[in-house]
């Protein structure tokens, strides 16, 4: 409880501030203006019961420490960035893993996330169990909110079983084709040529998806494709280099897309979203979620 | 006695009317009997004219002139809302959306449905039925109750489990708001730029808008699925079974708890060859590719008997499996063979905290001398205890509402919430400041006025205030001879 | 409207909470009385009580139309209806008269060929309008009862109609006076077998009825044809491993849902054909009695729906033979000229095939 404290004075009640995690995509809907306060949020685990699969978190941890301790009861977390992300960090962004179809979607893994607000208050979000419907659904707002709604301080996650098997395939056959002949796969990318694809799961069954798709051509690859840096929203033909993430239509593109006009209608409830929660602007000043490539 | 509308009602029918057409507003006495409740036990709701737009402008039209008059508006699907959500306050214009359940598009490649709001649960797997896709969220009710309203209410049910509540199975939503705009919220592809303004108006229970389209996704079939029906002599030995199914790194597509009493009533209706002698009953569904299901078979069993199960019957075929699921489907409303009238709660606790917090209800039911039946999702810790009584028996229903208020602070007590899946509405707002704060309901209340600032969209519900809704008490008297 | 919604308008109208107005009154007449509310209910709310209750004490305060009068009235007229039926016959293929909704295209100008005696081991309970309408799906039922060993008598005019249209419709003094008509003419031990899913239902209920223990002796004599025939499959002939037709199954909701019978069709069935579901639970076809006269626009909506799974059946499963226990549902699903069998009639035409795959069945 004292970090939470303490990351709530640091925050204060007036000034521009903004939290920073690892920094790894500290320019994701702009970067925060001169002359702002950087705070840090707490980081460390605070509680993690296997069994419940729920883990209690300070937003300043890394998605590496975090999942090295999950991992000694074969556990993990939906969130995915490059190394040195925070939790905080891959919440606010709201990436999801390309394991998606694994692990779920990134908004989902948020349970409860301890926040402090505008006016310098803490306030929760959500609640600790695996199942909610108590109220808004507030702590899906925050995921992908840059931090302009509130800034988290602590959270709780859900996690989910590490598959006991694990392999990644590479070949010509389409993803259509792909999704034919396996029943989940964990992700399939696609370059334009070729699919990459994971399959997750008990040895026995991996092994017989897989031969399945080595029989039609694939090789089994050590893990995937390097990713280009920006991630569009796919409209029309892929673009040369990109790889495309099938299961949630985002291609990665070594370019950045342009910025699209959203919907003024959209932008109308997001404003105000923002005058209500933050109405004098100071967090995380200048970053927009509506300022990425869709 | 017939509940009289208020001054004004006149012109707003033949408003409506005009805006809609004739045929799709009613105001009759008998239309507003039966919308004046939904299947929760609150009664003393007072609906004003009732629409039956049959597009998203006639949504927006009802919305208009209602707000043009001053009145609210309430949404409303198949009214099998246990929560009082839809329950109409102060006369408002209920909205429904019964005439709007048509399936408009099935994209089996990308596996995306786009649907009107009511368009019935069932129906929608039924449609879909030889194309290996199913819509997963699959509440008890799922025969009646529309998507619309499983949007509202971020509704569960047993496959929630594996496969997720609503919201991840909604990828964007047309929403009409209170200022009768219409607005596209998510996208079905990619990831949705900006605030998840989606997966916030999912589980609004309709304060922040209506639906009037719902792309939802769609979950391949699995090609795999056994269940299993495992019985105990003790109900804590089948909670530990729980938690042992969980630790063991098993997610499966269900897990559900039955107790004794729970069984004796179903058996009554469905004869699912339940064993009336156990005291707790577990239905685990495993499903997936063959050999992860039978490895997992032999786990759930490994556990079970670790925790002193009984017997453990595997499901031979399809239809023994449907009569299982029939018969946990079809508990709640078995429990009329005990007694006339149930009340049931929704409480979510830690899921390794479950017997601990059965047996803590248990007793504060049967204290408050009520019968006590368990029947819940017990792999997330969903607990739904059920207060059997009979409603006309004097004074049975102030120990009702106590033993419900100790029902809820006994699972906040542990470190569960209000619900987990059928909602705040009228029933649980006064409990809202058990769980949150002040400041956290702050949050909250920017989050809806974000949505509808002029607050006429289904107002009163979610939020403990101080204004009344008529005669609606947060739990009202139940009507004599209450079947639901 | 729902169940529910109905039971809350019943227990409004008897606590004064609500007038019963034009709305009150809609919202009891638009249910189909399908009873499948009743199947689905776990709380076993007797739900079919509670509608004809009221739809009787409606029938007290306003009328039935006219024409649903008289063509109730008719139903008691054995006669009169064959007389009337033929006549309509010959009109029709005069092509002097249009082609009316619920009448069959082609109304037959004979009744049954085949010859059937005063006294046999079970008694065919042959009713009215089915008797003069669709006499071959009697013929059919005789003659597989007749491949089982058994010697069949008909019920015939003496008999008459069940009343089940007229309980249905809220006349209960007529529907007891046909039942009382009904148990007079059918004394005696054997078994009385139904081909049609609404009379069998109707005579099952004369004991709560007419709450005699001459009626209640005779309702337990009541079975639906197929629940007959399941406990007798080892009387039916095995036939050598052939082409089994596929057959899509429309479960009548007095069957389904009042009987709970449809469990043994399909068992009678599957020895000898595919049969192929539709998997909505038994949902009404809008035929409803006379509800499809009274509600045709409701009942259309329903009677599309049916229609719609029953293409998608066919579709996926290239069955093409449609069957119904009901003469109700079928004349309703022919009137959008979809051809519906009884399951007695295909289940006739294979044993006839398979036993003499030469002969022709006597009047087919």
């Amino acid at each position: 409880m004292s970090d939470l404290e303490e990351f709530r004075n640091e925050v204060g009640t007036t000034g521009s501030v903004c939290v920073k995690g690892g920094g790894t995509r500290w320019d994701v809907g702009g970067e925060v203006g001169q002359g702002v306060r950087v705070v840090s949020a707490p980081s460390g685990i605070d509680a993690y019961d296997p069994a419940e699969m729920t883990v209690l978190v300070g937003a300043g941890t890394t998605l590496t420490a975090l999942a090295e301790v999950l991992a000694e009861h074969r556990q993990e977390v939906a969130l995915a960035g490059p190394v040195g992300s925070t939790v905080g960090g891959a919440l606010a962004v709201g990436w999801n893993s390309i394991r998606r179809q694994r692990v779920g979607f990134a908004r989902d893994a948020l349970l409860q996330a301890e926040c402090v607000g505008a006016d310098g208050k803490r306030f929760k979000a959500g609640g600790p169990t695996v199942k909610n419907a108590s109220g808004y659904e507030l702590c899906r707002l925050l995921v992908g909110s840059l931090g302009t709604l509130a800034l988290m301080g602590r959270v709780i996650l859900r996690t989910t079983p590490i598959p006991e098997w694990s392999l990644w395939l590479r070949g010509s056959v389409t993803p259509a084709d792909v999704v034919k002949s396996c029943y989940r796969p964990a992700s399939i990318l696609w370059d334009g040529s070729y699919s990459h694809v994971c399959l997750e799961g008990y040895e026995a069954d991996v092994q017989r998806e897989a031969s399945a798709l080595i029989d039609s051509g694939m090789v089994k690859v050590q893990g995937p494709p390097s990713l280009p840096p920006h991630r569009n929203r796919l409209t029309g033909d892929l673009p040369e280099g990109a790889i495309l993430d099938v299961a949630i239509g985002v291609a990665h593109c070594p370019e950045a897309a342009a910025i699209q006009c959203v919907d003024p209608a959209v932008k109308c409830i997001a404003d105000r979203m923002k005058a209500n929660f933050d109405p004098h602007r100071r967090l995380n000043p200048n970053r927009d979620p509506y300022s990425v490539p869709a | 006695m017939v509940h009289k509308m208020p001054s004004g009602t006149d012109e707003l029918i033949a408003d409506l009317a005009d805006a809609i057409g004739a045929g799709r507003v009613t105001a009759g006495g008998a239309a507003r009997e039966i919308y004046g409740r939904d299947s929760s036990i609150i009664e003393g709701g007072h609906s004003g004219p009732v629409c039956f737009p049959e597009s998203t402008r006639q949504i927006a039209e009802c919305v208009r002139v209602a707000v043009a008059h001053g009145r609210d508006f309430v949404p409303r699907g198949a009214g099998t809302g246990l929560s009082g959500g839809a329950v109409p306050c102060n006369d408002p214009v209920v909205i429904s959306t019964t005439r709007m359940n048509r399936i408009l598009e099935v994209d089996v490649e990308r596996r995306i449905a786009w649907v009107e709001p009511g368009v019935i649960n069932l129906d929608l797997s039924r449609h879909l039925a030889g194309t290996g896709l199913h819509f997963a969220p699959d509440p008890s009710s799922q025969q009646a109750c529309t998507i619309g309203g499983n949007l509202a209410n971020n509704s569960g049910g047993p496959h929630c489990l594996a496969y997720g509540v609503t919201s991840e199975h909604v990828a964007a939503i047309e929403v009409v708001l209170s200022d009768a705009s219409t607005v596209l919220l998510g996208a079905e592809v990619g990831d949705a730029v900006g605030y998840d303004l989606r997966g916030a108006f999912v589980g609004g229970e309709g304060t922040l808008g209506i639906a009037a389209r719902i792309a939802v996704r769609l979950t391949p079939d699995p090609p795999v699925v056994r269940t299993l029906l495992l019985d105990f002599q003790s109900l804590v030995d089948a909670a530990e079974t729980v938690t042992g199914i969980i630790a063991a790194g098993i997610v499966p597509a269900a897990l559900e708890m039955m107790d004794r009493n729970t069984v004796e009533a179903v058996e009554n209706f469905v004869e699912a060859g339940y064993p009336r002698d156990a005291e707790a009953v577990l239905i685990v569904e495993l499903d997936g590719l063959e050999e992860g299901v039978t490895h997992e078979i032999k786990i759930v069993k490994r556990v079970g008997n670790e925790n002193g199960v009984g017997t453990v019957r595997v499901a031979a075929d399809d239809v023994e499996r449907e009569l299982i699921w029939k018969g946990r489907r079809n508990a709640f409303g078995a429990i009329a063979h005990i007694k006339p009238g149930y009340y049931l709660h929704d409480t979510v606790v830690p899921r390794t905290r479950l017997a601990e917090v059965v047996a803590k209800v248990n007793e504060a039911v049967e204290r408050h001398d009520l019968i006590v039946a368990n029947v819940f999702h017990a792999g997330d810790g969903n607990l739904h205890p059920l207060m059997a009584f009979d409603p006309r028996e004097p004074g049975v229903m102030e120990r009702v509402y106590a033993a419900s208020e100790e029902i809820v602070r006994i699972a906040i007590e542990a470190g569960g919430v209000l619900s987990g899946e059928h909602g705040i509405g009228l029933e649980k707002r006064g409990f809202m400041p058990l769980l949150y704060s002040p400041d956290d309901l702050s949050a909250q209340r920017a989050l809806r006025d974000a949505f509808d600032p002029v607050g006429h969209a289904n107002p009163l519900k979610m939020f403990p205030t101080g204004s009344s809704c008529g005669d609606v008490m947060h739990l009202a008297e139940v009507p004599e001879g209450v079947w639901v | 409207m729902s169940p529910r919604g109905r039971i809350v308008l019943m227990r409004a109208a008897q606590t004064g909470g609500v007038d019963c107005d034009d709305e009150w009154y809609d919202a009891m007449e638009t249910c189909m009385q399908c009873r499948g509310c009743e199947a689905a209910c776990p709380a076993g709310v007797p739900f079919g009580e509670l509608i004809s209750g009221t739809r009787s004490a409606m029938s007290a305060v306003r009328r039935a139309p006219v024409h649903l009068r008289v063509g109730l009235w008719a139903l008691t007229q054995h006669r009169l209806l064959l007389f009337g039926s033929r006549i309509l016959a010959v009109l029709q293929r005069l092509r002097v008269i249009p082609r009316v909704g619920f009448l069959p295209r082609r109304l037959p100008l004979v009744g049954s060929r085949l010859s059937y005696r005063a006294d046999g081991d079970v008694i065919l309970f042959t009713g009215c309008v089915m008797d003069v309408w669709q006499p071959e799906v009697h013929d059919a039922c005789q003659y597989v009862i007749e491949v089982t060993g058994s010697t069949v008598a008909r019920s015939g005019p003496t008999a008459g109609c069940c009343g089940a249209l007229h309980e249905h419709a809220g006349l209960h003094g007529t529907a007891r006076r046909l039942a009382k008509q009904v148990v007079q003419a059918l004394k005696g031990n054997e078994p009385v077998l139904v081909d049609s899913a609404g009379c069998g239902a109707a005579l099952k209920a004369y004991g709560d009825l007419l709450g005699t223990p001459e009626a209640r002796t005779f309702s337990d004599r009541v079975r639906d044809v197929h629940e007959w025939l399941e406990e007798r499959m080892e009387s039916l002939p095995s036939l050598p491993d052939g082409d089994r037709p596929g057959v899509i199954v429309q479960d009548p909701c007095h069957l389904r849902h009042v009987q709970g019978a449809h469990m043994s069709l399909r068992k009678v069935l599957s020895q000898y054909v595919d049969v192929v579901e539709l998997n909505d639970d038994g949902l009404c076809c809008g035929a409803g009695g006379s509800y499809s006269l009274l509600q045709p626009e409701l009942a259309t909506a329903a009677r599309d729906r049916k229609v719609d799974l029953i293409t998608k059946a066919s579709g996926l499963s290239g069955a093409e033979l449609v069957v119904s226990a009901n003469p109700g549902c079928s004349m309703h699903l022919a009137a959008v000229g979809l051809d519906v069998l009884h399951p007695m009639q295909v289940l006739a035409e294979v044993l006839e095939a398979g036993i003499d795959p030469e002969g022709v069945r006597d009047g087919q």
